[in-house]
């Protein structure tokens, strides 16, 4: 019987415990989740039950007039904002992992003068605001003559200027053996086709990860595409949202939700499709270690 | 087949100088192992060979041509890495045919190349295979096909086999060995195992910090070490090394006096009276006279190894000096017993103050 009740009361108290420590985490999730959820109800909302209910997440009734009213409520439909949106991002995507991991490669694993010195200059630039540099950059722009164009979010995108995903992509490159690279340079490889054959295919992973990264950081830009877009016709989805609320004039809410909500599904449709590759991992076992 | 020169070659990093200047000829189809302890820089003269460490000094010629300056894949060598270096994200294929591919060779050639390297290595089944599905044995075999493919004129191996339990090194020296009676091909085999290097090697070459100690064939090495250091490497279990002192020695033989006893060794050069080494090899010392056997003295025995085959004595002589023999067969001899110890003078070496040997 004592021998019975220890365990017992050992299990019961462990139980006890991880249903509080669940509970507490469902509570959690539920704060962090909640203006989301809030903003989803809303986007199906009557206009003018929004506030109405205040904190209540569940409408009334279910209307899809927001979202007709948001696509087309603007000037410029919202389809051009998608376009824009989808092609500065996609080509930052684009930009970031090529110059990046170039550069990654070259600070990894070849030799050449003031390699450390650079390496750590370009870390500085970590530590560098981007609202330091914003007046200098824009007067560079604007005497290219750039302003009003997608350049001054693109094209800096190839050039590496990310030092956060090429430090990313250093330390994993570091990860791969050495003597991986020795075997091809046996194989008759120059740098270039270590690069392409070798490093890139084991580095998926870290790829991945700056793909999506970079995808959701330029997809939520606000401030650069707010400096530099004047036109509606060239705006990003981020300021076609901002044209809603308006302060002068009425803010369309129901719409501004409705808008919002559909912003948010290519970030996810994009983290989902590459995140695979992120879980799928590097496999060195072709070394024995 | 191909013919490799070493002129007083240097291997410097910033101030710090790990190869001292070595000089060495390998001849075509000859198999040679460079054997050392860790850090005697076999490893980094294997890789100043292969072209993936600069020649900081000299000149490494193969077939008579300078190659200090030559990218590893023009220089015809084809190298086998201690850790295998598998490209992990291609098939055994792939990783037969990568190099040539590489070299853009037409598809039905590296087929027809893999093909037969695949044959020669028993690997067919595994082509299609990523390394990763793969055991240690295996990929040995793939590392040392994507070596064959290529129809290298010299065959690098660094370490191969330090990452094969027991029984499948022994399996893959014996393979080796027979690679290179088909092949012909010169090869150049790093390792730290002596029982490789005497098993596999037509040359060894010795190396100790960065300098050559002796090269010869691996009988003449075991008979004859230049010094104390090689002599205490090549063999198994180590020479006994035992203080004596020199009382006389000319070009005929030399007299020294080990643990109270006086000793005539022959064969010995002319040599200052002073402090040397006496060296001989436990499975030349005995336990029991025979003729042209010279007693060492009395030994206190410590432990006993029974290895079926032979067993090996673990003693102290009455002075204090270990003392190891090797007896053939299953010899019964107790713990804390005493044995008298005796050896052929024929067998023993001696060693100088600087450790070199004083044969004559």
């Amino acid at each position: 019987m004592t021998t019975d009740a220890i365990p017992r009361g050992g299990r019961r108290r462990s139980t006890g415990s991880s249903l509080a420590v669940h509970a507490a985490l469902c509570f959690a999730s539920l704060v962090m989740l909640y203006p989301l959820l809030w903003m989803l109800a809303s986007s199906f909302k009557d206009e003018a039950e929004i506030f109405a209910h205040g904190v209540s997440i569940f409408p009334t009734s279910w209307t899809l007039d927001a979202y007709r009213r948001g696509w087309e409520g603007l000037t410029v439909t919202f389809d051009v904002f998608f376009w824009n949106s989808a092609v500065i991002s996609i080509l930052s995507v684009i930009g970031n992992v090529v110059s990046c991991s170039l550069a990654a490669y070259a600070f990894a694993r070849l030799q050449f003068k003031g390699r450390n010195f650079w390496f750590a200059l370009m870390l500085g630039t970590l530590m560098l605001p981007y609202h330091a540099t914003l007046i200098p950059q824009y007067v560079l722009f604007l005497h290219l003559d750039w302003v009003n164009t997608i350049l001054p979010l693109v094209v800096p995108k190839f050039m590496a200027v990310d030092a956060f995903f090429i430090f990313l992509m250093v330390q994993f490159f570091r990860g791969i053996p050495r003597e991986l690279d020795e075997a091809a340079k046996m194989d008759g490889c120059g740098p270039w086709r270590i690069y392409w054959k070798i490093m890139l295919p084991l580095s998926l992973p870290v790829m991945a990860t700056a793909a999506i990264f970079s995808f959701i950081w330029t997809w939520d830009e606000f401030f650069a595409p707010l400096i530099y877009l004047n036109d509606m016709g060239s705006y990003t989805v981020q300021l076609g949202l901002r044209a809603f609320v308006d302060s002068s004039g009425k803010s369309d809410f129901g719409a501004l939700f409705a808008m919002s909500v559909l912003t948010l599904v290519p970030v996810f449709v994009f983290f989902i499709f590459f995140q695979r590759l992120l879980i799928e991992g590097i496999a060195t076992t072709g070394m024995k270690r | 087949m191909a013919r490799v020169d070493l002129e007083t070659v240097f291997k410097r990093y910033a101030e710090v100088e790990v190869i001292h200047g070595v000089d060495l000829t390998i001849d075509p189809g000859e198999f040679v192992v460079f054997v050392g302890p860790s850090g005697c820089g076999k490893s980094t003269l294997l890789r100043m060979i292969a072209g993936l460490e600069d020649i900081s000094g000299g000149t490494l010629r193969i077939d008579g041509e300078p190659m200090n300056d030559v990218p590893p894949a023009k220089r015809g060598i084809a190298m086998v890495f201690q850790s295998y270096a598998l490209y992990p994200h291609m098939s055994v294929y792939k990783n037969l045919a990568f190099g040539l591919e590489t070299a853009r060779m037409p598809k039905a050639e590296i087929e027809k190349r893999v093909r037969a390297a695949a044959r020669i290595l028993q690997i067919d089944p595994l082509l299609e295979l990523k390394p990763k599905a793969l055991s240690g044995g295996q990929r040995q075999r793939v590392a040392i096909g994507r070596a064959i493919v290529r129809e290298p004129r010299l065959f690098l191996f660094d370490e191969p086999l330090s990452n094969l339990d027991a029984e499948l090194r022994v399996q893959m020296r014996v393979e080796i060995a027979k690679l290179h009676k088909d092949l012909g091909v010169t090869m150049i085999y790093v390792t730290h195992d002596q029982v490789e290097a005497m098993t596999m090697a037509d040359k060894i070459v010795v190396l100790r910090s960065g300098v050559v100690e002796q090269v010869g064939r691996p009988l003449d090495l075991y008979n004859r070490p230049a010094n104390q250091f090689v002599a205490g490497f090549i063999g198994s279990p180590k020479m006994n090394f035992l203080n004596a002192s020199l009382r006389s020695a000319s070009g005929q033989g030399a007299s020294i006096a080990l643990n109270g006893r006086g000793l005539d060794l022959p064969g010995q050069r002319a040599a200052a009276p002073g402090p040397v080494v006496l060296g001989v090899r436990p499975e030349h010392l005995t336990v029991t006279p025979s003729p042209g056997a010279v007693a060492l003295g009395d030994a206190k025995v410590v432990i006993v190894e029974h290895l079926g085959g032979e067993t090996i004595v673990y003693a102290t002589l009455q002075d204090g000096q270990p003392v190891t023999v090797s007896l053939q067969g299953q010899r019964d001899v107790g713990g804390d017993s005493a044995i008298a110890v005796y050896a052929d003078p024929a067998t023993c070496h001696l060693f100088d103050a600087t450790g070199a040997s004083l044969r004559a």
